[in-house]
C-alpha cells in the first residue's frame, strides 16, 4: 500500500460520480420519516415543548449549556409561537420530500428538526438522533438531483438533459459512514457489558413492560434462544458496521439487518426507529439495481391494472 | 423528432448565459475544482475523525482532548451522538413513575405518568415519549427536571375550587430477575420518593 494508492482510493470511494437515484429515495423516504415524527407528536407539541410543557424552556438551558442552534430562542415564547414553528417545520419536510427547492428545505429541515431536539432532548430516541445527523449531510448532497420537481422544472426549462446525470457522493457516504459507525459504536459498546458477552442481555429486554409491543413465541424466551439473540445482535452490529462495506457481503447484511429491524419493529415499542435506521439502507444499494427493481416494480404493477 | 438532449444543446447554443450555467454546475459535478476539492476534503476528514473521537469508546488520552475541541461545535450544530441502545448493560429493572397529588383541603390523589403497557397500540405509538421522559426523570443527572415535572402534575390536577398544594413524585420499580427453572416471575414493586414538591400559587398559572 502506498500514500498514493490511499489517495486515490479515498478520492475513488467520496468523489467518484455515480447515480443521484439513491440519495434521492433517500430524501424521500427522509422527508416521510420528518412528516411522520412530527405528525406522531402533534398531540402534543405543547405538551413538550409549550410554555408551560413538561420541561420550561430554562431548565432545558440550564440543563444543556451552550451555544446551540435553536430556534426557539429567537421566538417570542408563547404558545402561538411555538406552534407555528412546527407548522412551519411540516412544510419544509413536504417540499423536501417532493423535491421541490431541494437544497434550500433540506437547510430548513434540519434546523427545525435540531431546533426541536435541543429545546427538549428528554423525549428524543436513536432514530430522532439519526434524522438529524442524515440531515446535516443532506443538505450538502444532490438530493434533487432525481425524482424530483426540482428536475422536472430544470428539464422543463432545457437547463437539464432528460438523462440522469452523475453526481459526486461524498455527502451520501458521509450518511453511509454515519450509518455504519451507529451500528459498529452499539457493538463496541454492547460487546463491554458482561450480559451481552453471557448471552443474558435479551432477557432483560424483553422482560421490559414498557417495550413490549406483540406477543412473542413462547420458544424465543427459552434461555438458549435468548442466548443465541444476545450473540447475534453481537455479529450483526459488527457486520453491518465492517464488513457491510464489503461489496460481496452488502446485500446479504443489509438482507439480515433488515428483517433484524423487522424483528425488533414487531417485538419493541420503540415507534419509528428501526424506519429511521432502515430508510438510509438504500444508500447502499447499487443504482442499476434500484433501476431493476424499479422496474420490476412497474411491471408488476402494469400487470395487476391490466389484468383488471 | 429531436430528443431531449438534442433540445437541451440547442437550447444551449443559442443561450450563453446557461451555457456558462451548464459549464459551472458540470465543473462541480465532475471534476471539481481544486480549491473546492480540498475543502471538501477538509470537510471530510474534519467531521469523520470529530464524529469517531466523539462517540467510539476508546481509552486514549487523546480522546477527552478531541471531544472537548469539538464540542462547542458540535453541541451549536446538533452533530453530538450515543448509541448505547440497551448497552452497555441493559435495564434490568420495570419501573414506571407516579405522584402523589395533595390538596389544600386535605384530600389526596394519584396520578400516573401514561405506562405504556397500558396503552393500546395506536397510542403507543402516540405516547411513546412518555417512556423515553420517564426514564430520563429517573436519571441522577436530570434531577432538575423533577420540579418541572412536578408544577406539570399540578397544573394538570388543579382547579380554583380545589388547589394543588403539594405533588410526591415517586418511582415505582420492580426488578428483572431471571429464574434458575421455570417460568419468568416478576418480583414485587418497591418504592421511591423522587422528590417532594410545595406547589407556589404562580406554578399554577
Amino acid at each position: 500500500m502506498t500514500l498514493r494508492s490511499v489517495f486515490r482510493a479515498w478520492n475513488e470511494f467520496f468523489f467518484a460520480e455515480q447515480s443521484p437515484t439513491p440519495i434521492a429515495l433517500f430524501r424521500i423516504l427522509y422527508g416521510v420519516l420528518v412528516i411522520a415524527t412530527l405528525t406522531l407528536l402533534r398531540p402534543d407539541w405543547l405538551t413538550w415543548y409549550g410554555v408551560h410543557g413538561w420541561v420550561s424552556f430554562p431548565t432545558a438551558i440550564s440543563l444543556e449549556p451552550g451555544t446551540r442552534l435553536n430556534l426557539f430562542s429567537v421566538i417570542p415564547q408563547n404558545d402561538t409561537w411555538i406552534e407555528a414553528l412546527f407548522w412551519i417545520s411540516l412544510a419544509p419536510a413536504i417540499l423536501l420530500t417532493i423535491g421541490f427547492l431541494t437544497r434550500l428545505n433540506s437547510v430548513l429541515v434540519f434546523i427545525c428538526l435540531t431546533s426541536i431536539q435541543h429545546r427538549n432532548p428528554y423525549i428524543t430516541h436513536g432514530g430522532d438522533t439519526f434524522l438529524r445527523l442524515a440531515g446535516f449531510f443532506l443538505i450538502f448532497a444532490p438530493a434533487g438531483a432525481a425524482l424530483s420537481v426540482d428536475r422536472l422544472i430544470r428539464i422543463r426549462r432545457r437547463k437539464e438533459p432528460a438523462t440522469l446525470q452523475p453526481r459526486s457522493p461524498w455527502a451520501q457516504r458521509m450518511i453511509q459512514l454515519q450509518l455504519a459507525l451507529l451500528y459498529f459504536v452499539a457493538f463496541l459498546l454492547k460487546a463491554k457489558g458482561v450480559p451481552w458477552v453471557q448471552g443474558t442481555a435479551l432477557f432483560y429486554v424483553y422482560h421490559l413492560d414498557e417495550l413490549k409491543r406483540f406477543p412473542l413465541p413462547f420458544w424465543f424466551l427459552r434461555p438458549m434462544v435468548l442466548k443465541l439473540g444476545s450473540w447475534s445482535a453481537l455479529v450483526l452490529e459488527f457486520s453491518l458496521g465492517v464488513l457491510v462495506w464489503v461489496k460481496e457481503f452488502r446485500y446479504i447484511l443489509l438482507t439480515l439487518g433488515l428483517l433484524f429491524h423487522l424483528w425488533l419493529e414487531y417485538s419493541l415499542n420503540i415507534p419509528l426507529f428501526q424506519w429511521d435506521i432502515l430508510s438510509a439502507y438504500v444508500l447502499f444499494i447499487d443504482s442499476d439495481d434500484l433501476r431493476r427493481a424499479g422496474n420490476w416494480m412497474a411491471r408488476g404493477m402494469d400487470a395487476h391494472f391490466l389484468r383488471r | 423528432m429531436p430528443s431531449s438532449a438534442d433540445e437541451t444543446k440547442h437550447s444551449l447554443e443559442n443561450n450563453p448565459s446557461e451555457q456558462a450555467g451548464i459549464a459551472l454546475e458540470g465543473v462541480c459535478k465532475g471534476n471539481l475544482p481544486a480549491i473546492q476539492k480540498i475543502a471538501i476534503n477538509v470537510f471530510l476528514a474534519f467531521h469523520m475523525l470529530a464524529v469517531a473521537c466523539w462517540c467510539v469508546p476508546m481509552d486514549s488520552p487523546l480522546i477527552p482532548l478531541c471531544r472537548n475541541l469539538v464540542r462547542p461545535y458540535f453541541l451549536w450544530s446538533g452533530l453530538f451522538q450515543s448509541w448505547d441502545m440497551f448497552a452497555p448493560i441493559p435495564k434490568a429493572v420495570n419501573t414506571y413513575i407516579e405522584a402523589v397529588v395533595v390538596y389544600e383541603d386535605g384530600s389526596r390523589k394519584t396520578w400516573t405518568l401514561p405506562r405504556m403497557e397500558q396503552l393500546g397500540l395506536t397510542e403507543r405509538y402516540f405516547r411513546e415519549r412518555y417512556r423515553k421522559f420517564a426514564e430520563n426523570l429517573q436519571g441522577d443527572e436530570n434531577d432538575a427536571l423533577l420540579p418541572d415535572a412536578a408544577r406539570y402534575i399540578a397544573r394538570l390536577n388543579t382547579s380554583s375550587a380545589k388547589p394543588v398544594k403539594t405533588v410526591i413524585l415517586i418511582q415505582n420499580y420492580s426488578f428483572i430477575v431471571p429464574g434458575r427453572d421455570g417460568p419468568y416471575v416478576p418480583e414485587a414493586w418497591e418504592r421511591h420518593i423522587l422528590l417532594g414538591y410545595a406547589v407556589q400559587p404562580e406554578d399554577l398559572r
